[in-house]
């Protein structure tokens, strides 16, 4: 599996060009497969991925630059001998004949026999068995147009696999896939890097492409933007300028893998300046709704690494923040007082009360105008540890309205700020 | 090769067909005017072959057999050999069950060489211009509709199609055109040619027509298994090592060799390229290592019988094959589209 130091890449492209008429559809794409890889190419619409992963399989010859396989040029292998090496699964159509599933698998001996040369036992054998691995046994005799969307890539997975070939291309495999079958294929194609085959896919779902890949090369106009690990590509500094839309990188916290979303449009400089004060997750749904709604969302004061930190930070919204479990100091709250003080509104949520962000109700007092958002059944509880903190919210809710979600987003929504302007006093 | 089209049943349709062919030689070679018994033929052939003990049949019957009712049928096998396996390799080659060299316009290109030739006086002037400018049509056809078809690389199949009806609507346009300045023997000349028949065929025009014919069929049965691959596409058949665009080449040129040569004998006969593979296809599967010689046969067999057929139904007239074959034909093709219809299969 793993090379011998000096031995060449499996597969590496050296500054790979391509032309068509005057338009340059890839310049300068250089990157290297090795054993045991799986590499995920990334890029929005038209950057030139399946184009890329064409010039790769060598059915398309770059305008510059040169395919070496195991060293050796890919343009002076035969295309038998290629096919012994590298497999391909293209997005085409299959035929609307009848064709057995069966027989659709054994195409995959074809390089490993003469041209007139039949299948042997040995070829059907390898046939049954990749239909196997995918699960498919039993299927050898039924039509392939008659099998669902996912069987039918399955199937042609099992082609790909009865080709015993070392380097495996996959132009968006599943794109027609629902998440099990997505989830079948993938994790077929993982184990096959495991036992030491190279797999290279154009991914267009992000999330997926972070799951599966051990690296991604992220494609934009032509070129390679970015090539490294999932961490190190998948980061909204890079996202950003290469699909044009701000994106936000989440971590997934149970396959470890990372999620990537399209941060949620506002429209700045319209809606109303809402500072939110939360903590605990308490301004998550808050800021969500609030941001949809086209308002300038500034939080704080939140804890570093907790949910709401976590959100603002992801959406770019300003926002102050404190070490994780350090206590909010008075400069703390001096600090962020000028995001409360220039709000046009502060919205205290709904989070439990103790001796670390007891200052946060501080700040809430210093607010213009404030709402004291009602605790929904999803938000965190509002339970206060010391009575200080119980006497300090008792003062605000004395001064300020309660609104619950509802009502705090139609007055927000038909226009008005809700809440009177600060008492006197 | 497997399930409901096993490998036993496959073999036992092509023994059939091949049985069939034989018996319907046999029969064709006797039915007319003036009937011969069917075993006239065999007893024919194994005197010719040294089993003198057999009884030879009489003058008239052998005149009869050799140089009227055994060239004719012979020409219907090879016609309907012909166009069946051009239809077989358009319908793979494009994967779609609606190509066929007919509707792809590979047979109005065969036409207009056809009446080229009559109309420059050449067919009159040696026998060989005929086929030859008819192939030579046929193939400026198939590469017309080649050119177009790759056009950039993508072969749309809905594209194909129209633009076999396009260069097909032109190239009628051109023989209307030569028909409209010559003479009125060349016209009823070209005007009988179209209408498809075998009566009339020598040993002449079988003879010119075998050794064109079975290279042909000789590349489209070498190329079998590369037409397999291309239902996988064009490039996942690039991918396992097939050269897709040398393939298309040779195996269009062979379909236009083929069925311009199968024109020239016997004027255009619509339906038998688009109607066989297509029944083939439904009884042993698409594997084209058998498809291609069921086809072959089982063309040859339905020609020879849709020739029998015309000559026995309205005696004594003889309803030209072309018109049998478009009788059968156009109904069958209604009902290939109904059911594509319902299936919701996508031409395009």
């Amino acid at each position: 599996m793993a090379d011998s130091p000096g031995a060449p890449p499996l597969l590496c492209a050296e500054a790979l060009g391509l032309r068509i008429d005057d338009r340059q559809i890839l310049r300068g794409v250089s990157l290297q497969v090795q054993a045991g890889e799986f590499l995920g190419l990334i890029g929005p619409n038209g950057a030139g991925k399946t184009t890329l992963l064409r010039l790769l399989l060598g059915v398309l010859k770059p305008t510059a630059g040169e395919v070496r396989l195991k060293g050796q040029a890919l343009s002076g292998l035969g295309a038998r001998a290629r096919a012994r090496v590298i497999a391909y699964l293209s997005q085409e159509e299959v035929s609307p004949f009848a064709f057995p599933v069966l027989d659709l698998v054994l195409m995959g001996r074809y390089p490993h026999r003469g041209r007139l040369e039949r299948e042997r036992e040995s070829d059907l054998d390898k046939a049954r068995r990749a239909l196997s691995y995918v699960g498919l046994s039993g299927f050898e005799e039924r039509y392939f147009h008659e099998l669902s969307g996912g069987e039918r890539q399955l199937v042609l997975f099992a082609r790909v696999l009865a080709q015993e070939a070392e380097l495996l291309l996959l132009d968006e495999p599943t794109s027609n896939l629902d998440i099990r079958h997505q989830d079948l294929f993938f994790s077929m194609a993982l184990e096959l890097t495991r036992e030491g085959k190279a797999v290279v896919a154009c991914v267009h779902d992000l999330d997926v492409a972070s799951r599966y890949c051990s690296r991604l090369v992220l494609l934009d106009r032509g070129r390679v933007a970015a090539d490294g690990a999932p961490a190190s590509v998948l980061r909204p500094e890079i996202l950003d300028a290469v699909f044009e839309i701000p994106t936000m990188v989440t971590p997934n916290a149970a396959t470890g893998s990372l999620s990537v979303s399209v941060v949620p449009r506002c429209w700045p400089g319209e809606g109303p300046r809402v500072h939110l004060i939360g903590g605990a997750g308490g301004a998550v749904n808050l800021t969500r709704e609030l941001t949809r709604l086209g308002c300038r969302v500034s939080g704080g004061i939140a804890h570093e690494f907790d949910a709401d930190h976590t959100l603002w930070r992801n959406l770019r919204l300003p926002c102050r923040v404190v070490g994780a479990f350090q206590r909010i100091g008075h400069e703390d709250v001096r600090g962020a007082a000028a995001l409360v003080e220039e709000a046009d509104l502060t919205v205290l949520a709904s989070f439990p009360v103790g001796p670390g962000n007891l200052e946060n109700l501080r700040l809430a007092a210093r607010a213009r105008r404030l709402v004291i958002l009602a605790s929904g059944p999803e938000d965190p509880p509002r339970t206060f540890f010391s009575e200080e903190g119980r006497e300090l919210f008792t003062g605000l809710s004395a001064r300020w309205p309660v609104k619950d979600y509802a009502s705090l987003a139609r007055e927000l929504q038909e226009g008005r700020i809700p809440g009177a302007d600060r008492p006197a006093g | 090769m497997t399930g409901s089209h096993p490998r036993g049943r496959q073999a036992l349709v092509l023994a059939l067909l091949a049985a069939g062919l034989v018996a319907a030689v046999l029969l064709a070679v006797g039915v007319g005017a003036v009937r011969v018994p069917p075993s006239a033929l065999l007893r024919l052939a194994a005197w010719h072959l040294g089993f003198h003990g057999v009884s030879l049949p009489s003058q008239q019957e052998t005149t009869i057999l050799l140089l009227i009712r055994l060239p004719r049928v012979l020409a219907a096998l090879l016609v309907g050999a012909g166009l069946a396996a051009g239809g077989v390799v358009m319908q793979g080659l494009f994967r779609n069950p609606m190509a066929s060299p007919d509707i792809l316009g590979v047979s109005t290109g065969g036409s207009l060489g056809a009446v080229v030739a009559i109309a420059t006086g050449l067919a009159g002037a040696s026998p060989l211009f005929l086929p030859a400018l008819a192939v030579a049509g046929a193939l400026a056809a198939a590469f017309l509709i080649y050119a177009i078809s790759s056009y950039r690389g993508k072969t749309s199949l809905l594209f194909v199609v129209l633009a076999g009806l396009a260069i097909s609507s032109f190239f009628n346009g051109l023989v209307s055109a030569i028909l409209l300045f010559a003479r009125q023997y060349e016209v009823s000349q070209f005007i009988f040619w179209t209408m498809g028949g075998l009566d009339g065929r020598t040993w002449r025009q079988v003879l010119m027509a075998v050794p064109v014919l079975l290279p042909g069929l000789a590349v489209m049965a070498f190329y079998a298994r590369e037409l397999n691959l291309l239902a996988l596409g064009e490039e996942g058949a690039q991918s396992l090592g097939l050269g897709v665009e040398a393939a298309k080449r040779l195996l269009l040129a062979a379909t236009a060799v083929v069925a311009g040569v199968a024109i020239s004998v016997s004027g255009p006969v619509g339906f038998v390229g688009l109607l066989i593979p297509h029944l083939f296809r439904l009884l042993l599967g698409p594997d084209h290592r058998v498809l291609l010689p069921a086809s072959i046969l089982g063309g040859a067999l339905f020609l020879i019988l849709c020739d029998l057929a015309g000559r026995v139904l309205a005696p004594p007239f003889e309803i030209r094959v072309g018109i049998i074959t478009a009788v059968l034909g156009s109904p069958y093709f209604l009902f290939l589209i109904l059911r594509a219809q319902r299936r919701r299969l996508q031409l395009g």
